[in-house]
């Protein structure tokens, strides 16, 4: 029962929290969703399929291929784009002239839609995603105003009277009985094999990319993921979806009205989307059966559809932003929560229970331990303090924090060939130069320092390095590549990592996914492959060793946003280690820390510098000094100083510009 | 004079894209929500009117009144329940799509009410001011089309007048450059959230009447209102008001410009080919960037 209800609570929502795995072995990955809508589906066509019941579950199967395209491309993934009616009438209008002009047989005809419908998409698809987020969204809002003005023209296409159809879907001839089914059928299995594939792909290590990816595309570039491939591999996947959907509609219901390429049809499905659940499959199959039932219902609800679609989209997504499936995982998981500790209870006895507790409490006293351990300095430190601080890389004695393991990946590098060499870099926003001339080489190991004033073009010339600005002239020259025109994705597969200023973890996932982002191995994968296998594990392992190693093993499970600020930086700071760098590249990793969080951290800089080269950029003088063997200070984005802490500290220079100041 | 007339017929129905653009631009900036009802609270104005002046019998400035402060506490009820529990909330809904998504909802439910309220049939408000067109030399003057942009000049002048040099306005600028800034040196984004939601909803419905008589109405038609101010208001990069404005006025002026020189059958077609490939050819100069990491 309870295994029933875990797989079921991942069914609705997107999620694959790790400790669902245990459920996970039984179900195959994504088979729960389709094998409901299988079974389900095929009940109903079978017991209904002649009454109108059935001809509206029919109706709405058709538009619940298009809404789970949707749930990865716009939901899960956040790539508006409304391209949906388009391609829905691409696939309706095709199928419709090739069966009445070439007298292809529906199916047929729908295979080859649906290869054309690719195609284009295809060819649009490597145009418009090169925008991002509303640009996307605008750009492609202006496809369905342009398809109505040209269908609407067209009298091949029947205008605004619409195209009837003669074929069916049911391949073979027979009676009206045998055609409304197997039609109906056919219906049900297209989208059993969509939400099949929507579920596997989110569930897979892409479904982690795209996750990512709609969060926050820069980070997503950052950390290896090919983002300009799958945006289009995205607007392909909704738009052979949508054109899928056309193809079962025009099939089952034999007439195209002009209504499928309007904007209307784009809102409804959207409609359909975000009351079901935007993130989920089977969410948006629930969505568009809840509004086509209700458009269907012959009474004052159909009459006020539009008042009931108000009222209902505006309180589901009150309750719950993630739509009913979101509410219906919330049910399961807590009838979950209620039958698991009822069972608990009952076979273990409540002196056991205490006995869990006991351990939970333990568990906390040895993070007291190592806290204090740590914590010498500061006896006196707040409770809050002392509570926090194990979870960063207390108690591990710092120069063991990490073993061979954790940069598995880089050989360690070479103490005097160069690794980074950026020459004679500038850079320029409109009129006004940020970047002047700049060069510094660095070596494959130690730790390096970036300092000046703010506004000195600091961070500028770190995403110069790590591929999210271009200069405006100058090299930028890795391990003997030039690597100035290369993207911020092929950057981080070269073995360059950073952390940013401010944090950007992905909010809603665990530390230990966010860790795995960077340890996937799927970026040069499609997402097709990744219906048949997921190396999502794998990433989870590898990204479980790094946190083990950095002593952080115990926060894999939490999610980021409960985390403090030293917690967040330092699972960004595993993130970046994770894949085994050569070059690491820290935007003030120390800001927002105190004294003590800093001296802990200056040690694990100085541990990992020993293997990697570490670029640091930081206004903390005192720690700059410290652990840094070569600084470099930038101001008004020159590079005026260049020397060891000794010249550092002595410099007239350095002390004018950032003592001084 | 075929230039000058469809000079003059780009800015009249640009003024209308332009200020609904504005509406648009500046409630987002102050709430991070782009408003899909915009359209459908001048349908509500136009339609009003006319059910009230036309079927009820009511004098016109009486039923002018009416509307608007229908309107004003409908708007004030919306976020008093609606966005007071989406925003102010324990658990605040955030995100520029599912924020959109409550606007979109309202938008259906508005329609829903009018279709009850008003019916299915094409009205309009009376015409304020009628009589022949003005002429000056071979240029014709609508009277409508004159006093929605007397309308515009007077209102779009008095909204900037406000942004730019009252504390209030200043105000409103920092609840959406950032609102938990806004909150902490005391400005209560709340109320402006609220002030400029209602505000734009009368000055839609005010448009809403003075422009119906040009094109008539039906209780479907904010959807396409609304759209013509988004897509404005996107080329003003969402959070500019002004450049909302010239962008309306340019897309009214070249889409009068292409429907009598192009192609008066799929003039629109091109036009909204132009405007896609716009978007995707300069995305960063019409500000879209700024709008997504805003």
């Amino acid at each position: 029962m309870n295994q029933f209800l875990a797989a079921s609570s991942r069914a609705f929502r997107w999620s694959s929290a790790v400790a669902s795995s245990r459920a996970a072995r039984r179900v195959p990955r994504g088979g729960m969703p389709s094998v409901i809508v299988l079974a389900a589906g095929a009940i109903i066509v079978l017991n209904y399929g002649l009454l109108y019941t059935g001809s509206v579950f029919v109706l709405s199967a058709c538009y619940a291929i298009v809404t789970a395209g949707m749930a990865v491309q716009i939901g899960f993934s956040q790539q508006i784009a409304f391209s949906q009616s388009v391609f829905f009438g691409v696939g309706a209008y095709g199928v419709a002239l090739l069966n009445t002009h070439a007298h292809m047989s529906v199916l047929l005809a729908g295979v080859v839609m649906v290869v054309a419908a690719a195609l284009v998409a295809l060819l649009l698809g490597s145009v418009v995603t090169r925008a991002s987020g509303l640009a996307l969204a605008v750009a492609t809002l202006m496809l369905p105003l342009i398809a109505v003005g040209y269908v609407s023209g067209t009298d091949l296409l029947g205008g605004p009277v619409g195209l009837p159809l003669n074929g069916t879907l049911w391949p073979a001839s027979g009676s009206t009985t045998l055609i409304a089914l197997g039609g109906g059928l056919i219906v049900v299995v297209v989208l059993a094999a969509v939400v099949f594939i929507a579920t596997r792909i989110l569930s897979s290590d892409i479904g982690l990319e795209l996750f990512v990816l709609g969060v926050d595309e820069r980070t997503a570039a950052a950390l290896g993921v090919r983002t300009p491939r799958r945006k289009l591999e995205l607007f392909v996947l909704g738009c052979v979806c949508a054109a899928l959907g056309g193809v079962v509609y025009v099939g089952t219901q034999q007439f195209v009205p002009e209504t499928v390429v309007d904007p209307t049809t784009e809102l409804a499905l959207l409609i359909m989307l975000f009351i079901g659940g935007r993130r989920s499959p089977i969410g948006a199959v629930i969505g568009a059966l809840v509004i086509q039932y209700l458009q269907g219902a012959s009474n004052w609800v159909s009459v006020n559809i539009l008042i009931v679609e108000g009222v209902l989209l505006t309180v589901v997504l009150l309750v719950d932003p993630e739509g009913i499936s979101g509410i219906v995982a919330t049910g399961i998981a807590w009838l979950r929560r209620k039958s698991g500790a009822a069972r608990v209870s009952a076979a273990l006895g409540p002196a056991e229970l205490t006995g869990a507790e006991l351990t939970g409490a333990e568990l906390t006293g040895a993070e007291l331990t190592g806290a204090e351990l740590t914590g010498e300095g500061q006896p006196a430190a707040a409770a809050g303090t002392v509570r926090e601080a194990p979870d960063a890389i207390a108690g591990l004695p710092l120069s063991s924090v990490l073993p061979d393991s954790t940069l598995a990946g880089t050989a360690g590098g070479a103490r005097d060939a160069t690794l980074l060499e950026v020459r004679g870099v500038f850079k320029e926003y409109g009129g006004l130069s940020v970047l002047h001339d700049v060069s510094l080489a660095l070596p494959g190991r130690g730790l390096f320092a970036l300092c000046g004033p703010n506004g000195a073009g600091k961070s500028t010339l770190l995403n110069v390095i790590g591929g999210s600005v271009a200069p405006s002239s100058g090299e930028v020259v890795f391990a003997g590549s030039d690597i100035t025109r290369r993207p911020p994705h092929e950057r981080f597969y070269l073995g360059i990592s950073r952390t940013f200023q401010a944090v950007h973890l992905i909010k809603g996932r665990t530390v230990l996914d966010n860790v795995a982002v960077a340890c996937l191995a799927s970026h040069t994968a499609s997402i097709v492959t990744r219906i048949g296998r997921s190396q999502l594990d794998a990433a989870r392992a590898k990204a479980a060793r790094t946190l083990a190693d950095l002593g952080m093993a115990h926060l894999a499970d939490r999610e980021v946003s409960s985390l403090t600020l030293e917690m967040q930086r330092m699972v960004e700071l595993a993130r970046a280690l994770a894949p085994g760098p050569r070059l690491l590249l820290l935007d003030e990793p120390a800001s927002g820390l105190s004294e003590e969080q800093r001296q802990r951290l200056a040690a694990l800089l100085v541990t990992l510098a020993e293997r990697t080269c570490v670029l640091l950029v930081e206004h903390d003088l005192a720690l700059v000094a410290q652990v840094s063997e070569r600084i470099f200070v930038l101001s008004g984005g020159h590079l005026v100083f260049d020397g060891g802490p000794a010249d550092f500290r002595s410099s007239p220079v350095v002390n004018s510009l950032l003592v001084g100041s | 004079m075929k230039f000058g007339n469809l000079l003059i017929a780009g800015i009249t129905t640009g003024s209308i894209y332009a200020m609904f653009a504005v509406c648009v631009s500046v409630w987002y900036r102050v709430s991070n929500i782009l408003n899909l009802a915009v359209g459908d609270f001048a349908m509500v104005g136009a339609l009003g009117v006319d059910n009230l002046y036309r079927v009820k019998g009511l004098p016109l400035p009486v039923a002018i009144l009416t509307t608007l402060v229908v309107v004003a506490v409908f708007a004030y009820l919306y976020d008093q329940v609606v966005l007071r529990i989406a925003q102010d909330g324990r658990r605040p809904i955030e995100g520029i799509v599912i924020t959109f998504f409550f606007t979109f909802a309202l938008s259906f439910f508005i329609d829903g009410v009018a279709k009850v309220l008003f019916g299915t049939d094409v009205h309009a408000a009376p015409t304020l001011w009628g009589g022949p067109a003005l002429t000056l030399g071979s240029l014709n003057f609508e009277r409508s089309g004159l006093l929605v942009l007397a309308c515009a000049v007077i209102i779009g002048g008095a909204f900037w007048l406000y942004i730019r040099f009252t504390l209030g306005g200043k105000a409103l600028e920092a609840s959406g450059e950032n609102s938990v800034g806004a909150r902490i040196v005391g400005i209560d984004t709340r109320q402006y959230r609220r002030l400029i939601f209602i505000g734009t909803a009368v000055i839609a419905a005010v448009f809403g009447i003075v422009e119906s008589p040009i094109t008539g109405f039906t209780y479907l038609s904010g959807a396409t209102i609304s759209l013509t101010g988004f897509l404005a208001a996107a080329y003003g990069g969402f959070r500019k008001p002004g450049r909302a404005l010239v962008a309306g006025l340019f897309i009214g002026v070249l889409e009068a410009m292409l429907g009598g020189y192009v192609s008066a059958e799929y003039g629109d077609t091109v036009l909204y080919a132009i405007l896609a490939a716009a978007i995707l050819a300069w995305p960063r100069a019409l500000g879209f960037e700024s709008a997504v990491s805003g």
